[in-house]
């Protein structure tokens, strides 16, 4: 399709799941719940859905401790950081890697699955990072910043 | 920009104070009716044990039930076209773009709020169990949650692909993914249709339409107001494509050595003004995509044209088709550039064009849609017009100067008895063919003092180039870059003099000769061109105010 530069647009989907991201993970702090709960489970009046034994695991990170929800906001914001990006990263030459980042989102996904605010998060970032494994077939690369060597607002 | 800039442009400009406090007025003032139409409606004391997150939900559903009637408003091209001479004083209906895009701002934000809100109250409910579900299944089982899900997942591929690097790059994944909306606008008007309002403990669905009862179901109902846009525009896009298919034939097509292609289009059924630009489309490079340009001939011009340049994919298709691909474009440039070098006595010769007419070569099927915009006519209503183009901003004022032109050999200038036609360009040779149709005007000029034109060429010039100036500019007729009798200048203009100066002239009778010192002269100023330049011309233009000169301005977003 066209001129579209992959990993470019890749970038705007990669910062929309990083924020959903950090947001339903501090959500998912308050309000914890196992997205999948309801695969076995028996659902209790009150009290909702309980998940099955075989799920203890998920219960363990998820209800017990708001491992993945911790988790999933450390990883949002570090593809945000590196998406943004922040100026630190900037001159790192690990910021031009196109491969660091659906590694880091297919991460972002897989965690954000689990957890019931999570599952946009996680379809944006596996988008975002099969954007990304498209400019990579393509052979698409992140050039080196240019120095800026004139002299800004000087024609 | 400083806090001090942004209040300022924000609150001290009365009209976008105006605007401010009524869009952002509305939205707080829907998000709080809604909000206290569910915490105090007894039928919903069920729902309202919910508390806070489904006061939030209901009041930001509400607010964005008013966004998704506003959305489309701006896009009904065809209605704006009609209301914008009449009600110019009280909206900027050019601005419809810039309208849009605060509304799906807004709709980002209510989005965000709407959704975290729900997601608090599904889980709620589910602890609960004052309805018997789980919060899976209000997400993913019934109507609201389905087309909410759907609509947050078109938002994210419109908004990233409606991004402005993202749409310079490739208009089609913005285009195509903008159609998307039609099936966000569904999932708007069905979103309620899950009856998640409502007073009893299991949704009242009927046989007819709407096929919820609104006896139980208490949303707001909002879709029976907000789909007319919806319904109009659709309408219209009908309208325009019954419009589209009448009678076009491509007459012409001329290629510059620039490598911009002239389409020469004649279509008896449309009527335009100097200024406007259209839709064009051709079938055979895609079946589905318009492209807006501006248009390049004049109204008195026997045929339509435009000129289009090579630059995006969809252009260089075109150009293959139409037999106009990079080699042709190459040889042109490559034999301009002989022609500029060897001969002396054809100073002033950039080459010649390249004709395809339908004698030699089947020309393609187009379709044009049309004209949008704003008409320049106002032109002939001031004194003095003041015509700044910048950059690639210069182009409608190829049709406005070939129009002036036209009716200033009919006699027939209206109040006009002169125009100042400024062009500010990083690069002037890139755009070759409004050289030439600038080079035509020019010498068409009977009365030398009617149209001036002033070039300012910002870029930085290298020493080679400087040399090449310094030796081919002195005593030659003509500008060496530009090939006019005018000089380039270079530099960025600087407003304030040239604003000051003129208003100088006129009010010593030099500049306007015949023209009564006791009458008011406008001086109009007619901008095209990126916003930040237009606010510095503005404010030099309204600086240079006094007595006896009035100086308007307007920005044409054409």
């Amino acid at each position: 399709m066209g001129n579209l530069i992959w990993h470019e647009w890749a970038r705007l989907i990669a910062l929309t799941a990083g924020i959903y991201a950090v947001w339903s993970g501090y959500f998912g702090i308050f309000y914890r719940k196992f997205f999948w709960d309801f695969v076995g489970g028996t659902l209790r009046d009150p009290g909702g859905m309980q998940a099955p034994k075989s799920a203890a695991l998920f219960i363990s990170v998820i209800v017990k401790i708001p491992l993945l929800q911790v988790f999933s906001m450390l990883l949002g914001a570090t593809v945000v950081a590196l998406e943004w990006p922040l100026p630190i990263l900037k001159k790192l030459s690990i910021y031009r890697s196109l491969v660091l980042r659906p590694i880091l989102l297919i991460a972002l996904s897989l965690d954000t699955i689990f957890f019931y605010q999570g599952t946009n998060a996680s379809l944006y970032a596996f988008v975002a990072a099969l954007a990304y494994g498209r400019a990579i077939a393509l052979g698409e690369e992140m050039p080196e910043a240019k120095e800026n060597r004139g002299r800004a607002g000087r024609a | 920009m400083s806090f001090q800039e942004w209040f300022k442009r924000e609150f001290m400009v009365p009209r976008r104070l105006v605007f401010n406090v009524l869009f952002y007025g509305l939205h707080l003032f829907f998000f709080i009716y809604g909000w206290h139409s569910q915490a105090t409606n007894a039928k919903l004391a069920g729902l309202n044990t919910l508390k806070f997150s489904v006061w939030i939900s209901r009041g930001a559903g509400l607010v964005l039930a008013f966004d998704g009637g506003l959305i489309l408003l701006p896009m009904l091209r065809n209605i704006i076209k009609v209301i914008r001479p009449r009600l110019t004083w009280a909206f900027p209906a050019d601005e419809n773009i810039w309208f849009h895009r605060q509304v799906a701002y807004q709709m980002l934000f209510w989005s965000v709020v709407h959704t975290t809100a729900h997601y608090v109250n599904f889980i709620n409910v589910e602890r609960t169990q004052i309805r018997k579900e789980t919060a899976q299944d209000i997400h993913y089982h019934q109507p609201g949650g389905i087309t909410g899900h759907f609509m947050l997942l078109i938002m994210v591929l419109i908004y990233t692909t409606a991004h402005k690097k993202i749409r310079n790059q490739c208009f089609e994944a913005f285009w195509y993914t903008h159609h998307l909306a039609f099936f966000f606008m569904l999932g708007l008007f069905t979103h309620a249709t899950g009856c998640f309002v409502r007073d009893i403990a299991e949704p009242d669905y009927i046989k007819t339409f709407p096929f919820y009862s609104t006896e139980h179901c208490l949303g707001y109902l909002s879709w029976r107001f907000i789909i007319w846009p919806a319904i109009i525009y659709f309408g219209e896009r009908m309208y325009r494509e019954f419009r589209a298919r009448r009678a076009t034939q491509l007459s012409k097509v001329i290629v510059h050595p620039s490598g911009a292609m002239e389409l020469r289009i004649i279509k008896p059924s449309f009527k335009y003004t100097a200024g406007q630009w259209l839709f064009i489309q051709v079938p055979e490079v895609s079946k589905f995509q318009w492209h807006p340009f501006t248009i390049t001939s004049a109204p008195e011009d026997k045929y339509v044209s435009v000129h289009i340049r090579q630059v995006g994919d969809w252009t260089h298709a075109l150009g293959d088709l139409l037999g106009a691909g990079p080699s042709v474009v190459a040889e042109l440039t490559r034999q301009a550039m002989k022609g500029q070098e060897k001969d002396e006595k054809e100073y002033g010769y950039r080459g010649d064009y390249l004709e395809i007419d339908p004698s030699t070569r089947r020309l393609p099927v187009v379709r044009i849609d049309g004209p949008y915009g704003a008409p320049a006519e106002d032109v002939f209503n001031v004194e003095v017009a003041v015509l700044v183009g910048a950059g690639i901003g210069v182009t409608p004022f190829a049709s406005i100067l070939k129009h002036i032109w036209y009716r200033q050999k009919r006699g027939n200038l209206g109040a006009l008895s002169r125009v100042e036609f400024f062009w500010v360009c990083r690069d002037a040779p890139s755009f070759g063919w409004f050289q030439t149709l600038l080079q035509e005007v020019e010498a068409a000029q009977m009365d030398p003092n009617f149209l001036r034109i002033n070039i300012y060429l910002t870029q930085k010039i290298g020493e080679d180039m400087l040399w090449n100036i310094a030796i081919n500019d002195a005593g030659a007729e003509y500008d060496p870059l530009t090939l006019l009798r005018t000089r380039t200048m270079y530099g960025r203009p600087d407003w304030r003099t040239i604003y000051t100066r003129i208003r100088s002239a006129i009010e010593s009778g030099q500049y306007l000769p015949g023209s009564k010192a006791q009458l008011r002269t406008t001086v109009g100023t007619y901008f095209c061109g990126p916003s930040v330049l237009g606010n510095a011309v503005r404010d030099a233009a309204m600086l240079a105010r006094c007595s006896t000169v009035d100086f308007t301005f307007a920005k044409e977003h054409f």
